[in-house]
């Protein structure tokens, strides 16, 4: 026993062991509230267990459009009648337009208001005592769901269903289903609650995000979390055969059902919420689409969903002219665990494709920005291997100050080259999209923007918004093995001719298209567009240019094939070519009347139409106000809990940063631009105890003066019984 | 039987040498953060009390009455933070600030003198250029899930959080002590008067 207990002793001693010295703001101790198993959050009056829930998914694919339900099941295993609300993800393209509540045996069917309006209509019916469930939009892809008035021990379930269309790059086709809203950093100073804006976030609202509570949800720390478990099942039905059905996230079961339809299903039955699920389809050799057309009669009114691929030329070996790379890397609390290691392989991979001639720069960005040159400086293979090394030595902590990094990028330098590209390498983790959108628009002049998503969920809606305004194209990267695969094809993008100018020549004034102006269109994509016709169109033409070469195309537009929810896709595009006229100036008043109309005739959830519905009788007893509780959500996989909400008993590994991640050089100037970092351990405050103000000294000097005492007790009777014969 | 009595000894002075070291490190490290923050004050940057500190000085307390040594109250209420000096809870006010500002210590060692405060007592901050002077209004014992202490109230307030009761030998009890100050008198200075 002496042997291995003096070594393991002495470890004892010279460590500090977490169990006894622990003090910091740590999750909850209570062995009662341990045992009971669910998620304690913090209420008006103290903690509270927090409803749980479970997730259904089921997803169509015709052709090109998907159509999905999400059904979420609310328990609540309290004794009390509570509100629950989850801040949950969807695809930022989704158009959701139908809600369900189910009690039991009932179904109640919602519908669309005006969103001031329908919070009304729920908060009535919540005052009322009846169960009511609204659904409100906070961002293009973060919706919150809330239901009032569930009993002790009931289950509601809430289905919404929604439509997008899936992704068509490089002659696959992809869906990517979020599973899980990331923490993320807020910027700005904190400003007091905005009229009728609350929330249940984690972060204050603050004067550049003043709906920050809304898009927060509290998050679960890893080691308490509870399953929240997701089944996921997919139907393809793509209209030809198909070569290849896999996924990236997560492992599944393809089977053939018939002809040209397939069913997926996750092979884990209940897989946890924590990461974005990616399918991806290809098909068959040779059979790939080159357009497609979908068509919907809608209220006497045809509209229409259609998909041109350009002339795909091979690429033709037109001189390469020199360039000017600007890399930016996000290298912020949230990119700690698996994400840094991606950047930092994405970096070097985008390092690897400059020739001498280029001139390049990396701007390293967190609560900070650091740049690796003064200037941008020819990428001479000694700079490359320099900047290498220095990419090496980037670790990820502090807050995530994406709009200085994004100006520095966009800022021209010295250097004026007939190319001027911005790699941005980062998982979008922020509340202030609008604003970001808005630089971008206002700087972009000559440059152009490509942006790379890292992690298991990454904000796609800033990812792809900000790659179509900064004229680029959008690059996801889900795991450390598809970095080579997947920024490979993004240089090889960037490297053959663009399509720009684009224009699509309907033939008659009466079609209304959106969106209004078409993105350039990279090698492999798809011009895809959404028409209100309004009258019979037979052809129509694309038009635009390829490098310095005019491209036209003739599509017929006879034909296509019915498919419902199509007036919905172009409802929902009009939408997001609207809530765009806000990042270049338009007014609000103007744009939320339009948009709300629009909601309301579509039956569509904007960011100004909610869906609600309400049950016919009251159920809960009359004068209870339900309490509010957050569900709160998973960590992504992958993320680190530490580098985003702090935690005293973090390894200490060069990575790891105090609770308040930002270091001292970084405090200092973050007084001047402040902001609620995601650094700041305020989940844990939330779900948490006050800080334990003791240590285990005067215990030890106690158990040691006893073994003392003991040893010399010990030590004496040995002498006695020695003495005797 | 001399072999485990020996053992026994070897352990339990371990143990009180183990038991001493932390009021001492408590002590040691005061001394070195006062270093830094000096330079901290003349430099105009935070500066590390030791190389590999996660953890830096953000503001100077004492007392009055000059009855406590001074105290550097370190960034975070981390549990390696507290070892070596009061922490400042950062999702609290920060030192300087006109709101709730609270600062949590070990109830054995930095904090021990709040045990003999008084009503009245004067207690001085000093912090990011200002000093404020704030008196003792009241104290109470509540349990660890008062974390509603830590928000922000809009009032110029200090409060001190500690492990109740004082003299308890075992350090992870559910009880806290807390001492709340209200700001009298603020002033710019450089925090080295």
């Amino acid at each position: 026993m002496r042997v291995f207990a003096l070594p393991f002793f002495l470890v004892l001693l010279f460590s500090t062991p977490p169990a006894l010295a622990s003090t910091e703001l740590g999750p909850i101790r209570d062995p009662a509230e341990l045992e009971s198993g669910g998620l304690l959050i913090r209420t008006s009056d103290g903690l509270r267990q927090a409803p749980t829930m479970s997730t259904d998914v089921a997803i169509e694919v015709v052709g090109l459009i998907a159509r999905a339900s999400v059904t979420q099941h609310f328990t609540n295993p309290t004794e009390d009648w509570v509100e629950g609300v989850y801040v949950f993800p969807l695809p930022e393209g989704s158009a959701v337009d139908s809600l369900r509540m189910q009690i039991g045996e009932r179904v109640i069917v919602g519908h669309v208001e005006e969103r001031a309006q329908a919070k009304a209509t729920y908060e009535r019916a919540k005052r009322a005592g009846k169960k009511a469930s609204l659904i409100e939009q906070e961002r293009p892809n973060i919706f919150t769901s809330s239901i009032a008035n569930l009993g002790p021990g009931e289950t509601v379930a809430v289905t919404i269903t929604y439509q997008e269309d899936a992704r068509y790059d490089a002659g696959r086709f992809s869906l990517r289903f979020p599973l899980v809203v990331a923490p993320r950093f807020i910027p700005g100073t904190p400003a007091p609650p905005v009229e009728g804006f609350s929330g249940t976030g984690w972060s204050l609202p603050t004067t550049d995000v003043p709906d920050a509570p809304r898009i927060t949800p509290p998050v679960h720390e890893p080691a308490r979390a509870a399953k929240h478990p997701v089944r996921l099942a997919v139907e393809i039905d793509a209209g030809f055969p198909l070569d290849d059905v896999s996924s990236s996230s997560h492992s599944i079961q393809v089977q053939e059902k018939s002809a040209n339809v397939y069913n997926v299903r996750l092979a884990n039955e209940s897989t946890p919420a924590n990461a974005d699920f990616v399918l991806e389809w290809q098909p068959a050799v040779g059979r790939a689409p080159g357009a497609a057309l979908f068509r919907e009669t809608w209220e006497g009114e045809e509209y229409a969903l259609l998909m041109v691929l350009p002339p795909q030329l091979d690429a033709e070996s037109t001189a390469r002219v020199s360039r000017e790379t600007i890399i930016a890397v996000d290298t912020s609390g949230s990119m700690g665990g698996a994400s840094i290691f991606q950047a930092r392989r994405a970096v070097q991979f985008a390092l690897d494709t400059l020739h001498p001639e280029d001139a390049f720069n990396i701007i390293e960005f967190n609560s900070d920005i650091t740049r690796l040159f003064e200037e941008s400086e020819p990428a001479t293979p000694r700079a490359i291997e320099r900047a290498k090394i220095w990419v090496d030595q980037r670790r990820a902590g502090g807050g995530t100050n994406m709009m200085p990094a994004l100006a520095a990028a966009l800022e021209p330098g010295r250097e004026s080259r007939a190319v001027r590209q911005i790699i941005f390498v980062t998982d979008g983790a922020v509340g202030n999209e609008a604003a970001l959108f808005g630089l971008i628009e206002r700087k972009l002049g000559q440059s152009r923007l490509y942006t790379v998503g890292i992690g298991s969920a990454p904000n796609s809606h800033l990812m792809t918004k900000a790659a179509e305004t900064g004229r680029g194209t959008f690059t996801y990267i889900g795991k450390p093995e598809e970095v080579a695969e997947k920024m490979g094809a993004l240089f090889r993008k960037i490297a053959s001719p663009i399509f720009h100018d684009l224009s699509i020549d309907w033939g008659v004034s009466s079609v209304e298209a959106w969106p209004s102006r078409i993105p350039d269109v990279y090698m492999g994509e798809p011009v895809v567009v959404a028409a209100r016709l309004g009258g019979s169109v037979d052809e129509v033409k694309l038009k635009g240019r390829r490098g310095d070469q005019p491209i036209g195309l003739t599509v017929s537009l006879k034909g296509g094939s019915d498919h419902a929810g199509v007036s919905r896709l172009w409802a929902r595009r009009k939408v997001a070519s609207l809530m765009d006229s806000l990042h270049s100036g338009g007014s609000t008043d103007q744009v939320s009347t339009e948009v709300a109309a629009i909601g309301v005739r579509h039956q569509l959830v904007t960011r100004w139409s909610s869906l609600v519905a309400v049950d016919v009788t009251p159920t809960a007893p009359a004068n209870i106000e339900p309490d509010t509780r957050a569900i709160p959500s998973l960590l992504p996989a992958g993320w680190d809990f530490s580098k985003v909400f702090g935690t005293g008993a973090s390894k200490s590994s060069p990575d790891a940063m105090p609770p308040v991640a930002a270091p001292p050089q970084q405090r200092l100037r973050s007084a001047a631009a402040p902001g609620v970092a995601v650094g700041q351990p305020l989940a844990m405050v939330q779900i948490g105890m006050l800080p334990q103000g003791a240590t285990p000294s005067a215990l030890l000097l106690r158990l040691g003066l006893a073994l003392v005492a003991s040893a010399g007790g010990l030590l004496t009777f040995a002498r006695v019984r020695g003495g005797r014969p | 039987m001399v072999r485990s009595a020996i053992f026994t000894l070897v352990l339990g002075v371990s143990l009180v040498v183990w038991g001493s070291w932390i009021p001492a490190k408590a002590w040691l490290a005061q001394r070195l953060i006062e270093r830094a923050w000096l330079e901290t004050q003349t430099a105009g940057q935070p500066t590390k009390p030791w190389p590999w500190a996660d953890t830096w000085p953000v503001a100077r307390l004492t007392l009055a009455d000059d009855s406590i040594e001074p105290l550097f109250v370190l960034a975070g209420a981390s549990g390696q933070a507290m070892a070596f000096g009061p922490g400042h809870v950062s999702i609290s006010a920060s030192p300087g600030e006109a709101d709730n500002i609270v600062l949590a210590g070990h109830r054995d060692t930095h904090f021990a003198f709040l045990e003999r405060v008084e009503r009245g007592d004067v207690v001085i901050l000093d912090g990011d250029g200002s000093s404020t002077r704030y008196v003792i209004e009241a104290t109470e014992v509540v349990h660890e899930s008062r974390v509603d202490l830590l928000d922000r109230t809009g009032n110029a307030e200090l409060t001190f959080v500690t492990c109740y009761p004082f003299d308890a030998i075992t350090p992870l009890g559910p009880l806290r002590f807390i001492v709340h100050a209200r700001a009298i008198e603020s002033k710019p200075g450089d925090g080295r008067a």
